[in-house]
């Protein structure tokens, strides 16, 4: 069954990911404005990606048999 | 001196001071004649065709007398550069023939010019109706600049106050198998990049008869078998679709949890994120 924590978990995979994107791109670019507007919202996801990785840290202290 | 040793030389040397002319005189000549250009042209050239076949006269003559026409062209571009009437009385001004939706009769006669010809002028630019037009100008070199009237105008991202990104012109990076040097410098990349990117569409540098990188660094290829798909690169409408998706995963957390404190801090995220992705959509949306 999923539970919570495992699609928290997937849900913060799946930011990473986004996170890696964007600061890929925001290398590739060459346009200034393009590579600011990806360097922002980096951080933005960056934050977001924090925000998660508590919540799964408290989720495993809850139930701890799905800590992987 | 046979007759046909004489018309070879006498055509290098005409080729060559002519090619030497046309450099001096620069891309004007071409794209933008005004009349007195024209002329001047056409009689530069009839000269060295005249000069070269004419064998009964001094070649030298012909020579002298294209020198002179090449320098008055030149001395009149450089005076007009400089004085703003001597440029209106040789390359003549435009004449206003729509003025606030209104035909100028009057100019239009002045320039001998038919109301068949100036719809036929507009209709070379798509416009059918006199109505629709605001403004029109014939320019001193015969073609006619239209303005539309406001509502008739195209509709450009501006009039949808909608947000566009800027964009570098694409690099030629590949052309016809081989590494340009220059270009994949200022597109800020590196021969490895250029590589892996290669290796990613699993292609070889022999396969590709045109690459280009555009201004987010995505390479796009040309490849000489045209049977074979290239796949276009779809790195940023999949990330802008795994934004929404995790934005949409957020909202349902937020919903499912019974804690107030993650509620809350799903339902901040949640509206993090769609900031995010209204910010990005113009840049991902390709």
């Amino acid at each position: 069954m999923m539970t919570i924590a495992t699609s928290v978990k997937q849900c913060l995979a799946n930011i990473k990911g986004i996170e890696a994107q964007l600061s890929s791109l925001a290398l590739n670019s060459n346009d200034k404005g393009a590579q600011e507007v990806f360097h922002d919202t980096m951080i933005t996801i960056a934050s977001v990606k924090k925000d998660l990785q508590s919540r799964v840290l408290e989720l495993e202290r809850l139930e701890p048999q799905y800590k992987g | 001196m046979p007759s046909w040793i004489d018309i070879i030389i006498r055509s290098f040397v005409f080729l060559a001071l002519l090619l030497f002319m046309t450099k001096i005189l620069g891309k004007k000549q071409i794209s933008e004649l005004s009349f007195f250009e024209y002329v001047s042209g056409i009689t530069i050239g009839s000269i060295a065709g005249e000069a070269i076949t004419g064998l009964e006269k001094n070649m030298f003559q012909g020579m002298a007398a294209i020198i002179i026409f090449s320098l008055a062209t030149l001395f009149a571009d450089i005076l007009a550069l400089k004085s703003k009437s001597f440029r209106d009385f040789i390359e003549g001004r435009g004449t206003i023939l729509i003025k606030d939706g209104k035909v100028l009769e009057e100019n239009l006669k002045k320039e001998k010019y038919t109301i068949d010809e100036l719809s036929a002028l507009l209709r070379q630019k798509d416009i059918y109706r006199v109505a629709d037009v605001e403004f029109a100008v014939l320019e001193p070199r015969g073609n006619l600049s239209a303005l539309l009237k406001r509502e008739n105008r195209p509709l450009t991202p501006k009039d949808l106050q909608m947000k566009v990104p800027a964009e570098k012109e694409p690099q030629t990076v590949i052309m016809d198998g081989s590494i340009l040097d220059e270009a994949l410098r200022s597109s800020g990349k590196s021969r490895g990049w250029l590589e892996t990117e290669l290796e990613k569409l699993e292609l070889t540098l022999n396969n590709v008869f045109i690459g280009q990188v555009d201004s987010y660094g995505e390479l796009t290829v040309d490849i000489y078998d045209d049977k074979l798909q290239v796949p276009s690169p779809t790195q940023r409408p999949l990330l802008l679709a795994s934004l929404k998706k995790t934005q949409a995963d957020l909202e349902i957390f937020s919903l499912e949890t019974q804690d107030e404190k993650s509620k809350a801090m799903y339902e901040k995220n949640a509206k993090l994120l769609q900031e995010t992705i209204d910010k990005l959509a113009p840049y991902l949306s390709s």
